[in-house]
């Protein structure tokens, strides 16, 4: 063998590993919902720490290599990236995020009017809406449950209950609950306003009370310890919720509930985020049954919507004149915090400029962050 | 003293959490007496087995333990201590063999099983008098046929259960059984491996045959989640009255006002407050008309608590 025809072998068997020579149009595809993503994320602002790390990962997972044993994919055990993903696939991120929420949330509004837990229980309908309607679509019942949760709109509670149920779902299912809360503006307004007359728009509610520290403090222990006894499959969401919780009203852990609220949530979100899009390969993730997902976690979340609103109509039927609660918090049960209040907020706006429903959304918003996560836990229980 | 009082209750308190995933939980779960064809050590000898499972989620070793055949000689056999293949992983079984020839290695005993009366096999902590478990294989066993528990790990507390529950198993259903392969009941001799071969989850296909459609999981799941934030909202609404109602005495002995007035006062919310004190200041503190910017400017600071003695070191809590 002469030398050039040495070099031009060496060269053909190079290509063979280029990801020009592997490529197929399902990574094509895949590459461009990646550069959606990041469109959305930085043109649009729709959720961008979510959406970049995810749309970068997508592009991550998508550039296709010849499969030679060198540990470059996702799934192949050993490699950097599944060393990474087994946070997500062992289910350790979800919790520590929770972890993070719980240190960043104030849980005043809620425990000022307590009622308003009521709302954020009556939004996982979307979660059994979805449920009923995947089973009927043919998914397995531990598969539907995964489904399902996506209308709970909780991104680490969704990738927590589909790495136990459904883990070969949990790609599909992951992005679909991301993506949907990203476009929680643009699916929560018509349906609010297609449920409420103009003059249930115009409700004003009661300011809340001051909350004192020593309430705030037994809201987290009391919290858990209800929950958990109720559903204890809940416990690593829900006791690293009430945990992170904790940690920022005790008032003594000031550094750690920083470095929960801060550092360690977002190390936690880069990793899950650009994990959970890298888990979308192509081969793997563009199926028939993706595409059922998309659909169902889109219904799902109207659903969650509409059965909040409607809740509160219904729950207004036996509160006094002055208790009326404003059905435009309804949606803030599902529990994309704090896109869903914000979205009551912004409704609420529209029709009286000087009616700040914020802070009464955020009551159900976060009671809907534990309600989905004890959802996630009676799913878990029933079905894992 | 009070200080150390607490620290040996934690201790306690830890050790006993840590109790629960050692070797009381290990079962002996199934035996082989007479092994005519069956399973083969690593010197190709077919002896009497004895299956230890770990009904635990975490890794237990065994060694250090003792293998009894006789009640008055509880430390007849110690498992030796040194092998790495004494672990047991959650949810797994280790094999003995009663072969009476322990200088072959950890898991050869020096007893062999009596092929015609019953056996008493009992495990031992190593502290060679806490009995962890203990089973008496009835005598006449047949070669082949093993003595187990209908399911890894069970005991009579969960066969109980499960006939409550309406599962395969029905009154009668006994805790330990006898595997045979010549015999078609589903029961298999299965040295190191599952009693019971579950081939289709339970739960699901309970889910399938019953609930096609969802609506009990619909109805069970959001009843849970309801009585959840029920039961939440049942104890903040008297937590919130007991603190409201802590306020108007806290605000009646502060400033003598009447009850109705401190009623008003606590039940008021904070941005009323702001109100009335933005009020105040414009209505007192007198100024000339200045002409001011309102911005907002970007705050930016290098420093992080991380290095920081102050965060780092906080103040013994003062004594009372």
């Amino acid at each position: 063998m002469d030398f050039l025809s040495f070099l031009g072998d060496n060269l053909a068997t190079f290509w063979t590993y280029t990801a020009f020579a592997n490529f197929t149009w399902g990574h094509i595809i895949m590459l461009f919902v990646g550069l959606l993503f990041i469109y959305l994320a930085i043109a649009k602002e729709f959720e961008p720490m979510l959406l970049i790390p995810i749309g970068f990962g997508i592009l991550i997972g998508n550039i296709p290599f010849k499969d030679a044993g060198l540990q470059l994919g996702i799934y192949e055990q050993g490699s950097v990236l599944n060393t990474l993903y087994q946070g997500v696939t062992s289910g350790w991120y979800p919790p520590l995020i929770f972890l993070g929420i719980g240190a960043m949330t104030d849980f005043s509004a809620l425990i000022s009017n307590p009622k308003l837990m009521l709302i954020g229980a009556a939004a996982q309908f979307g979660i059994f809406g979805a449920y009923i309607i995947a089973l009927t679509m043919g998914f397995e019942p531990n598969q539907a449950g995964a489904i399902g949760i996506i209308g709970g709109a909780d991104g680490p509670t969704a990738i927590f209950l589909s790495s136990k149920l459904a883990p070969n779902l949990m790609g599909a299912i992951a992005i679909s609950a991301y993506s949907y809360m990203a476009l929680v503006p643009v699916i929560q307004p018509p349906v609010m306003r297609l449920l409420t007359t103009k003059k249930e728009r115009l409700i004003r509610m009661k300011p809340p009370r001051v909350v004192s520290q020593t309430e705030k403090i037994m809201f987290p222990i009391f919290g858990l310890l209800l929950t958990c006894f109720l559903v204890p499959s809940g416990l690593p969401l829900l006791g690293m919720l009430f945990f992170g919780n904790l940690l920022k009203e005790s008032g003594v852990t000031r550094r750690l509930a920083e470095t929960a609220r801060g550092p360690l949530i977002d190390i936690v979100t880069i990793l899950l985020g650009v994990t959970v899009g890298a888990s979308t390969q192509a081969t793997q993730f563009l199926t028939l049954a993706s595409v059922k997902i998309f659909a169902l976690g889109a219904l799902s979340f109207v659903i969650a919507t509409a059965a909040g609103i409607l809740f509160v109509k219904f729950f207004n039927l036996f509160l006094g004149k002055n208790n009326k609660i404003n059905p435009l918090i309804g949606n803030s049960g599902v529990s994309a915090v704090p896109d869903s209040a914000r979205i009551s907020q912004t409704v609420g706006l529209e029709y009286d400029p000087t009616n700040y429903l914020l802070m009464h959304a955020m009551g159900p918003n976060v009671a809907g962050v534990i309600g989905s996560a004890v959802a996630a836990g009676v799913l878990l229980g029933f079905l894992g | 003293m009070r200080q150390r009082l607490i620290f040996i209750g934690l201790l306690l308190f830890a050790a006993i959490g840590a109790d629960a995933q050692r070797t009381s939980s290990l079962k002996i779960n199934e035996i082989l007496v007479i092994n005519q064809d069956n399973y083969q050590d690593d010197y190709g000898n077919k002896s009497p087995w004895i299956e230890i499972y770990n009904a635990s989620p975490g890794t237990v070793n065994i060694a250090g333990c003792y293998l009894t055949n006789d009640p008055s000689n509880p430390k007849k056999y110690m498992i030796p201590k040194g092998d790495v293949l004494t672990k047991i992983s959650p949810w797994q079984h280790i094999l003995f063999w009663a072969d009476g020839q322990h200088s072959r290695g950890t898991f050869h005993l020096n007893f062999a099983l009596d092929s015609i009366g019953e056996n008493y096999i009992a495990l031992y902590d190593s502290d060679g008098h806490t009995l962890i478990d203990e089973v008496t294989v009835p005598a006449g066993n047949l070669p082949n046929r093993s003595y187990g528990l209908v399911e890894d790990g069970w005991t009579q507390a969960k066969l109980d259960e499960a006939i409550r529950l309406n599962s395969r198993y029905k009154d009668g259903s006994q805790l330990w059984v006898y595997f045979d392969d010549t015999v078609a009941d589903g029961r298999y001799v299965t040295p190191s491996s599952n009693n019971k071969i579950l081939d289709t989850n339970e739960k699901i296909e309970n889910f399938k045959e019953n609930d096609a459609q969802g609506a009990g999981m619909t109805l069970t799941a959001m009843g849970v989640v309801f009585s959840g934030l029920l039961l939440l909202f049942l104890i903040f609404k008297l937590i919130g009255n007991i603190a409201v109602y802590s306020s108007h005495r806290r605000a009646m002995k502060a400033s003598g006002l009447s009850k109705e007035e401190a009623k008003g006062i606590a039940q008021q919310s904070g941005d009323m407050y702001a109100a009335i004190a933005m009020a105040i200041y414009e209505a007192t503190e007198l100024h000339d008309e200045e002409h001011t910017i309102l911005t907002i400017k970007r705050s930016v600071s290098s420093y992080s608590p991380w290095s920081s003695k102050i965060y780092t070191l906080r103040e013994t809590p003062i004594k009372k």
